[in-house]
């Protein structure tokens, strides 16, 4: 018998009982209503709809609501070209786009089995930690707003805009790239870059500890955060959880080092672990701490590819792109490592067709999101944003 | 009870501490950040002091890469139609006419050198469904189309966003159809003759000229 | 009292200022803490928090309308009141319309007791401190109001918080204020200020010549936060939890009220905190030897700047914390009041009737 959540505070007490089941006691006749959070609330960051029956102030159960954001990526890749499918993973997730259209060029190229240039494998990673940067940069700020903090979301999207501005520099666009393509880059990066961003590196460490000291570490914080939503380790591994979600429940698990791929298994980072004297293992302040420690660790994977990345300026980063894009008939499944989890895309070709015959693609959010319904059993409305701001989730990757 | 006094005091200091930062911050709120670009060599001097642009009249430079506004240059463009094929949103309608051989000249040639066969009285980009993705950009053989670094191109009217490029007027496009027709019945009133004469069948008119690597983002 | 001050003379010789059978006197005294609300609220409140929580977080604020956005107010003002009225169909109407009317009424009616200097106070009370304490707590009846009549989930929740919010922070509030009537032996505002001017200007407020006066402040100013709905007390209107709270289906020159309502609360708190602890309309700077600058910088008109700038720095205290802090549970809420503020309160109670004997 385990009790969840605060629920004495109306003398209602949700148990759950060791099958699972949830049985709620009441010593007061109290009537339970129907809330309605979303599609358009400030802290559902996009088009989520909660369904929230409560009881006062405590939620017996609320369950999302998806598909306001849906566009049929899945049916539309089956209309367009392999290549032409690159932007449209940008619009999953976009707010790492580099990340998710990494992924993608990977599956392809893994069809097609071509060699990467090792500049371009550098410069991928370094985009696409700058992206995670940004990623969590935003995931940061808005869950302080969740909470009630105007300020550091100021100050993180200050920082984020110096990275936008890095990544137009690079690509040519803000957030919807295009720059990955398969078998290699649109563009080599522009002359000044290591410099800049070097500096930029310089620039970026005092903030993190700053926004530390202002949100991380504040008590309020903490108390909002600490032990609430905990997740246990073996129900987020068995609900599927990836990214810092898993890593916040303690499971030591990361596609750059487990699965490895592009240059990461040269490089030398830490996988991000919440520290168990901070915070309870599993709850908001632990995936909230691993997204900040990720930052950090994005930063010294950024300081090692400027200093290994090989070729000169003026590289062609499209030597290896292929002129024409049809892959033997088959299947794959490749992942990546992405800001919010794990982002993976099954292709299938019928080795006829420069248009994949399905395209799948496994959102990270969309996992993540699928345990609100046990994560909110008994909590607080306050506690049920803080804990959809934990989630982390980007509507454009749940609904594609 | 220590617990509770330790909980105190660290929600006291850690709420100066915030308030400290905060006032520092609004202590250099006399200074401002500047719209250096992100290829100016100071970007990044200013660390602190605000960082708001205001917006119509101050500007943060859009960099020369930058894929905003799709523009074509039709003096260049040969009428392929390659980027008509390898748009994922279809926003670029493009309608070509052959030339006739007495019109090659008329017609022109690339700032490349090259020949220009196709009059494109119709070169149309919907400019509010074009995602900027740079696919097109990608596969023009002569580079007339690309995406220049302007980012603000709002209108009031949707209809304004579609942007006409053609060449030919309509009553021109006309003309040139029905020249093209004639020259066609002319040819196959030619090649009938001369199938009745008895002589082998002329050769079919040529597939489009210039090159054509195939679809997909084609490298340079 | 080392100086001969005297009290309202300004007000009282309004007061009996009839035009034929109309009280002309009484409206003019009236109107004048009506039209400093409205002043204030416009610039320093509306304003003043725009842009400094945009320094605090580097951006630049409101800069279109007129120099430095200085009348972005204005325009927001002019915006509000040509916008539609709206009722829901579903709300309780009078309800509805009542919640915002009483809660600009209770801040206002606090106005009453507070003394704009030495020579202006709308009544000179002998209860003043009691009444403004009892008639701030009124918006709780037009948080209740608005929200319960609105119809509207979050509304509901938003007015359930704030009462049980604003109910329990008087506690606190009021004993930290009482061992303020304790050091003075009065409740009456101007008396106040009174005990705390002197030749040696700040060192005659309580909160330096009393060593136990920081505790009851501090009380004070925490819970005088929660009184007024401020983060990271905000939680009857947390807009990343219930959307607006209490207000929102408001909308218009409704809407305005409630911002009215808000700011002048705000300036009553950080009133009657300034005079009950820092001397209100006493001048802080000391005579140095023969050079009398508390004597030049006292009277009537320096007295009034005294108090509003003394509110403004506490108002400038809130913003500076709203826009630093996150907001708190309602539990926390809860704990901070009943386990931390009221036994702290108590303390400060009976250390202060200890030092008030036998210093």
């Amino acid at each position: 018998m385990q009790e969840l959540g605060k629920a004495e505070l109306n003398s209602t007490r949700i148990i759950r009982q060791d099958d699972n089941r949830v049985v709620i006691e009441k010593d007061l006749d109290t009537e339970y209503m129907v809330l309605s959070m979303g599609p358009q609330h400030p802290s559902t960051h996009g088009v989520l709809r909660l369904e929230c029956i409560t009881d006062g102030e405590v939620v017996v159960e609320a369950e999302p609501y998806l598909g306001y954001l849906h566009r049929c990526f899945e049916k539309y890749c089956e209309k367009v070209d392999y290549p032409g499918i690159v932007p449209y993973t940008d619009r999953m997730d976009y707010l790492a786009g580099m990340n998710t259209e990494m992924a993608y060029c990977m599956a392809v190229e893994k069809m097609l089995d071509i060699e990467i240039p090792r500049r371009v494998e550098f410069i991928r990673v370094i985009v696409s930690e700058l992206n995670r940067i940004a990623s969590h940069l935003v995931a940061i700020g808005t869950y302080g707003i969740d909470l009630g903090a105007f300020t550091p979301f100021l100050f993180c999207f200050r920082d984020r805009e110096h990275i936008l501005n890095l990544l137009e520099w690079i690509s040519g666009a803000r957030m919807l790239y295009n720059y990955i393509w398969i078998g290699g880059l649109s563009y080599d990066v522009p002359a000044d870059f290591k410099k800049r961003l070097s500096e930029f590196v310089t620039y970026f460490k005092p903030k993190t500890v700053e926004l530390q000291k202002l949100l991380t570490e504040n008590e309020i914080f903490v108390k909002r955060t600490k032990g609430i939503g905990i997740m246990p380790a073996d129900v987020a591994i068995n609900y599927g959880w990836s990214g810092p979600m898993l890593r916040g429940s303690g499971v030591d698990w990361d596609l750059r080092r487990n699965d490895p791929y592009s240059v990461y298994p040269e490089l030398d980072f830490k996988v991000a672990l919440p520290d168990p004297k901070f915070c309870d293992i599993g709850d908001c302040l632990a995936r909230h701490v691993v997204r900040a420690i990720e930052m950090e660790e994005s930063l010294k994977i950024i300081e090692q590819c400027l200093d290994m990345m090989p070729g000169v300026d003026g590289f062609n980063s499209r030597v290896a792109i292929p002129k024409k894009v049809r892959p033997k008939a088959g299947e794959v499944y490749s992942r990546a490592e992405n800001p919010r989890g794990e982002v993976g895309f099954y292709i299938v070709s019928d080795g006829k067709s420069t248009k994949p015959l399905r395209c799948k693609a496994r959102s990270s959010c969309f996992v993540n999101l699928s345990a609100m319904k046990d994560l909110s059993r008994g909590q607080l409305i306050p506690d049920l944003v803080a804990i959809i701001g934990s989630i982390d989730i980007v509507l454009g990757e749940v609904d594609r | 009870m220590s617990e509770y006094f330790s909980n105190i005091k660290i929600g006291a200091t850690t709420i100066a501490t915030g308030m400290a930062i905060t006032f520092r911050h609004f202590l250099n709120a006399v200074k401002r950040k500047g719209d250096a670009g992100i290829d100016d060599a100071d970007y990044f001097k200013q660390v602190d002091g605000l960082c708001t642009l205001q917006y119509p009249r101050e500007v943060v430079p859009t960099p020369t890469i930058g894929r905003y506004r799709l523009y074509n240059d039709i003096e260049d463009c040969i009428g392929c139609c390659q980027c008509e094929r390898a748009c994922p949103v279809e926003c670029i309608t493009i309608e070509t006419i052959k030339t006739t051989a007495d019109d090659l000249a008329a017609c022109g040639k690339t700032s490349g050198g090259q020949q220009k066969r196709f009059w494109v009285p119709v070169f149309d980009i919907d400019v509010a469904k074009c995602m900027t993705c740079g696919i097109c950009v990608s596969v023009c053989p002569t580079d007339c189309l690309v995406h220049s670094p302007v980012a603000d191109f709002s209108e009031f009217d949707v209809k304004n966003m579609m942007y006409h490029y053609g060449n030919l007027s309509k009553i021109e496009a006309e003309a040139k159809k029905r020249k093209l027709d004639e020259e066609k019945a002319a040819k196959e009133k030619a090649a009938a003759e001369a199938i009745a004469r008895g002589e082998a069948p002329a050769a079919k008119p040529k597939p489009a000229p210039g090159p054509m690597p195939e679809g997909g983002q084609a490298g340079e | 009292m080392s100086q001969s001050i005297s009290l309202n003379t300004w007000s009282d010789a309004l007061s009996g200022f009839n035009l034929g059978w109309f009280p002309l006197g009484l409206v003019i005294v009236a109107a004048v803490p009506l039209v400093f609300i409205a002043l204030y609220a416009l610039t320093y409140g509306v304003y003043g928090e725009r842009k400094i929580s945009a320094f605090m977080q580097d951006r630049l604020g409101p800069m279109e309308v007129g120099p430095w956005g200085l009348l972005q107010t204005l325009a927001d003002i002019l915006k509000l009141l040509q916008k539609e009225d709206i009722v829901p169909t579903a709300a309780d109407k009078f309800l509805f319309v009542i919640g915002p009317l009483i809660m600009f009424v209770g801040s206002f009616l606090a106005f009453v007791v507070l003394p704009f200097g030495p020579a202006f106070i709308g009544a000179d009370l002998n209860v003043g401190l009691f009444y403004a304490v009892g008639i701030v707590a009124l918006e709780v009846v037009g948080i209740l109001a608005s929200g319960w009549g609105s119809n509207n989930k979050w509304a509901l929740y938003g007015a359930v918080r704030s009462v049980a919010q604003i109910v329990s922070y008087e506690i606190p509030a009021s004993i930290a204020l009482l061992c303020g009537a304790m050091m003075a032996g009065t409740l009456s505002m101007q008396q106040f200020c009174v005990a705390q001017s002197g030749p040696y200007g700040f060192m005659h407020y309580y909160l330096f010549s009393n060593p136990i006066a920081w505790l009851p402040f501090l009380i004070y100013f925490i819970a005088s936060l929660a009184e007024t709905n401020r983060a990271p007390f905000d939680i009857p209107e947390a807009e990343s939890e219930l959307v607006a709270g209490f207000f929102t289906e408001y909308s218009g020159m409704k809407f305005a009220m409630f911002f009215l309502a808000e700011y002048g609360s705000m300036f009553m708190v950080s009133g009657i905190i300034s005079i009950v602890f820092l001397g209100g309309w006493a001048s802080p700077l000391p005579n140095i030897g023969s050079f009398a600058l508390n004597t030049m910088t006292s009277g009537p008109a320096w007295g009034a700047f005294w108090i509003i700038m003394k509110g403004f720095f506490f108002i400038f205290v809130q913003m500076w914390l709203r826009w630093t802090l996150p907001r708190l549970r309602v539990d926390q809420l809860m704990y901070l009041c009943w386990k931390v503020l009221t036994p702290f309160a108590f303390v400060a109670f009976v250390l202060t009737a200890v030092w008030e004997i036998y210093k």
